[in-house]
């Protein structure tokens, strides 16, 4: 019986020498898999027909929890935003009585401060009752209402505010320069969240309490595969692919809406003036940013590190001088 | 095309909106502003506009930024770590510029330092999402992340007080008469103090840095917060040595030095503070505005009025008031405990406004695309 148990305890010390190298290696500084090209998404809003396939298929891949049923009643967007468990989000923006009928814009301007003297209900003759056709438009009951989907997601900038402010070194750009989010790392500071200037990443408060965000499927793409969201998009409103290409795609996909006669179309994110680099996810949109939410021209968060120590310094200088006078001053 | 388009808000030409339109207040129609407006009009130098601001685009209002994760923890930490920097400061300068007689503030200070410092780890990795991975922290030495440098700077200063206070210890006799203490007792402690003041500067300071780094508009459009918070960390730590001095009682020449440098302080901080609200303009309302969720009321009684101008016109007051000094005389109490109270409660409503019109700026969409609209 003793003997055993000191063969027992022997063995067990010889396992844990065995197990020392293993975890010796864990200080070692691994390699990091070799660059591959930019992957990213163009979502084409102007494709979007607000299924919201990609959301499910995000959380179905993902096996993120459902959100709590909330509903919104401004819109069928009942999700609202982005979130820990939310990564990709279909906005739902109704348009409605958008135009001015043509001509009457002046009048109405300089109408608007007296009260309206129109009844609710006007005879059909009335010049005003129909919205009149805008130049151009072959459709005789043109109608101007529009309902505008926008499938929002993370931006993967490509100086990412987030990977820049995490203290831990938990948000890394891939090798596919992605942004992710190391989850082992984490500790859930939450600093990241205050840092995007889209409002993306977010710490998840009641589950594990770290910070969570779009992977662009990470886990996929080393297999192969295309991310879930583009994967389940029925009308290729979101393409995924090199990042290089995209952008070609999407100059093609703005000239060609442009050539139709849709000439509020936009790129949003496809050159390098946002956030200094551009976004490896970005967008086609149609209507100003603003409408859609995105922030027309964000400022780079590390960048008001300078001037702003810089004032911390003079300020601190000029205390503790003042300091040093008054203490040093003999009456 | 494009010139017929107006926003959604704005579209007045049927008569369902019209009807709608006109139980917007106008300009004209808003009740007359209180005193708190007036000043918060005045200070930021933004008169709101409901009308105008209703026809900014956004997405059903809802947040264009996700709130911060930050509340109590954070607050009481950045009040804290002020003071743990600010004493130490002031006791450096004290033992090396001061007389003979300035000596208790250096003693004072560096106790009060090291006090101050010991709840802040504690309220930082409370605050944490996951507080058993804390020490990830140390994973990285990230310049561009000032949270990355706060957590290297916190632990490089809180070495410099420990070692600093130990040392003051030993010579005032603390530690007893063995070997030990007399060995540290007799350690170079103004030659530690002098690398260990920059870090404090650092401590007191970079917690401004850190929330100008973001997004949320009313930390970052002015780039002032770090000034402001370290302005704040030096007055308030001249008023709680000053506190201290004259519960226990100091000689009258220190306690006088310190009421100067006090009115001093909280000049600069004043000069700050208008500066940060008058260059952050309309993004400030979170914290100075007296919408339903702006911190407005909070900040003027509490920071700005009793806080601030309330004991920079008291100290004023007490300074043009001559006393018979006698130097050799020892002083308790007086009106100059109600100034250093009144300092430290300033300080900390400071932190808790800010923190707080942070969240209030987060919510407001309009406010933070106009702040990206650059």
């Amino acid at each position: 019986m003793l003997e055993q148990r000191g063969r027992e305890s022997v063995s067990s010390i010889a396992q844990g020498v065995k197990q020392l190298p293993q975890l010796l290696t864990l200080l070692h500084k691994e390699t990091p898999p070799p660059e591959e090209p930019a992957l990213g998404f163009f979502t084409d809003t102007s494709l979007c027909i607000g299924c919201k396939a990609c959301e499910i298929a995000c959380k179905q891949w993902n096996q993120l929890p459902a959100a709590t049923p909330d509903w919104s009643g401004t819109s069928y967007d009942n999700t609202q935003h982005l979130g820990a468990t939310t990564w990709r989000h279909v906005q739902f923006i109704e348009q409605i009585e958008r135009r001015i009928p043509a001509g009457t814009g002046q009048s109405a301007q300089q109408t608007s401060s007296t009260l309206p003297k129109l009844s609710l209900f006007q005879p059909m003759d009335s010049a005003e009752a129909i919205p009149a056709t805008p130049p151009g438009t072959a459709l005789p009951f043109f109608n101007s209402d529009r309902w505008l989907m926008h499938s929002d997601v993370c931006k993967h900038c490509a100086n990412a505010p987030c990977q820049e402010a995490c203290p831990t070194g938990a948000i890394i750009h891939t090798e596919y320069d992605t942004v992710y989010v190391q989850q082992d790392i984490c500790n859930g500071c939450g600093y990241c969240v205050v840092a995007c200037p889209f409002g993306v990443i977010a710490r998840d408060t009641g589950g594990d309490g770290q910070a969570h965000k779009c992977t662009l499927c990470y886990d996929r793409l080393k297999d192969g595969m295309k991310p879930a969201c583009a994967k389940a998009c029925p009308t290729e409103s979101i393409q995924f692919g090199e990042v290089q290409e995209l952008k070609k795609n999407a100059q093609e996909r703005l000239g060609l809406l442009q050539e139709h006669g849709v000439s509020e179309a936009s790129l949003y994110g496809a050159d390098d003036k946002i956030l200094e680099g551009g976004l490896h996810s970005f967008f086609l949109l149609l209507d100003e940013p603003e409408v859609y939410n995105l922030p027309a021209n964000p400022a780079r968060p590390s960048n008001h590190v300078l001037p702003t120590s810089l004032g911390t310094i003079i300020t601190a200088l000029l205390m503790g001088l003042m300091s040093i006078f008054f203490f040093s001053n003999k009456e | 095309m494009d010139n017929t388009r107006v926003s959604e808000t704005s579209s007045s030409t049927l008569p369902v909106n019209k009807e709608r339109e006109n139980k917007w207040p106008t300009s004209s129609q808003l009740p007359q502003p209180t005193l708190l407006e007036t000043l918060a009009v005045w200070t930021t130098g933004y008169r709101p506009d409901p009308v105008r601001e209703l026809q900014e685009k956004s997405y059903y209002d809802y947040p264009a930024l996700k709130a911060p994760v930050w509340s109590w923890e954070i607050i009481w930490y950045f009040f804290m770590g002020g003071l743990a920097g600010g004493c130490y400061v002031l006791a450096t300068i004290a033992s090396l510029f001061g007389a003979k007689e300035d000596r208790i503030v250096a003693r004072v200070g560096y106790y009060a330092s090291l006090l101050a410092l010991l709840p802040c780890p504690p309220l930082l990795i409370k605050d944490l999402g996951q507080p058993k991975k804390f020490l990830n922290m140390m994973r990285v030495f990230k310049v561009k992340s000032p949270m990355s440098m706060g957590v290297w700077g916190l632990l490089t200063f809180s070495m410099f007080s420990a070692l600093t206070a130990v040392i003051q210890a030993a010579r005032d006799g603390l530690l007893g008469k063995w070997w030990g203490a007399k060995l540290l007792a007799r350690l170079p402690q103004r030659a530690l103090a002098v690398p260990g003041s920059i870090f404090a500067i650092f401590l007191s300071g970079y917690t401004g840095v850190l929330l100008a780094a973001t997004s949320i508009a009313v930390w970052s459009r002015s780039r002032m917060l770090g000034a402001l918070f370290v302005s704040s960390a030096f007055s308030t730590s001249t008023a709680l040595i000053s506190c201290i001095l004259r519960i226990v009682g100091a000689p009258v020449k220190t306690l006088h030095k310190l009421e100067r440098i006090e009115w001093v302080n909280m000049l600069i901080e004043l000069v700050n503070l208008l500066a940060f609200l008058r260059i952050t303009g309309r993004a400030a309302r979170a914290l100075v505005g007296t919408g339903p969720r702006e911190k407005g009321p909070t900040f003027w009684s509490m920071m700005f009025g009793s806080g601030l101008v309330l004991p920079w016109l008291l100290q004023t007051w007490l300074l043009f008031k001559k006393q018979p000094v006698s130097p050799r005389k020892k002083k308790r109490g007086g009106l100059g405990l109600i100034v250093s109270l009144l300092v430290l409660l300033g300080g900390y409503f400071l932190r808790k406004t800010v923190v707080e019109a942070g969240h209030v700026s987060s919510a407001d969409a309009r406010t933070s695309l106009w702040n990206a609209r650059r």
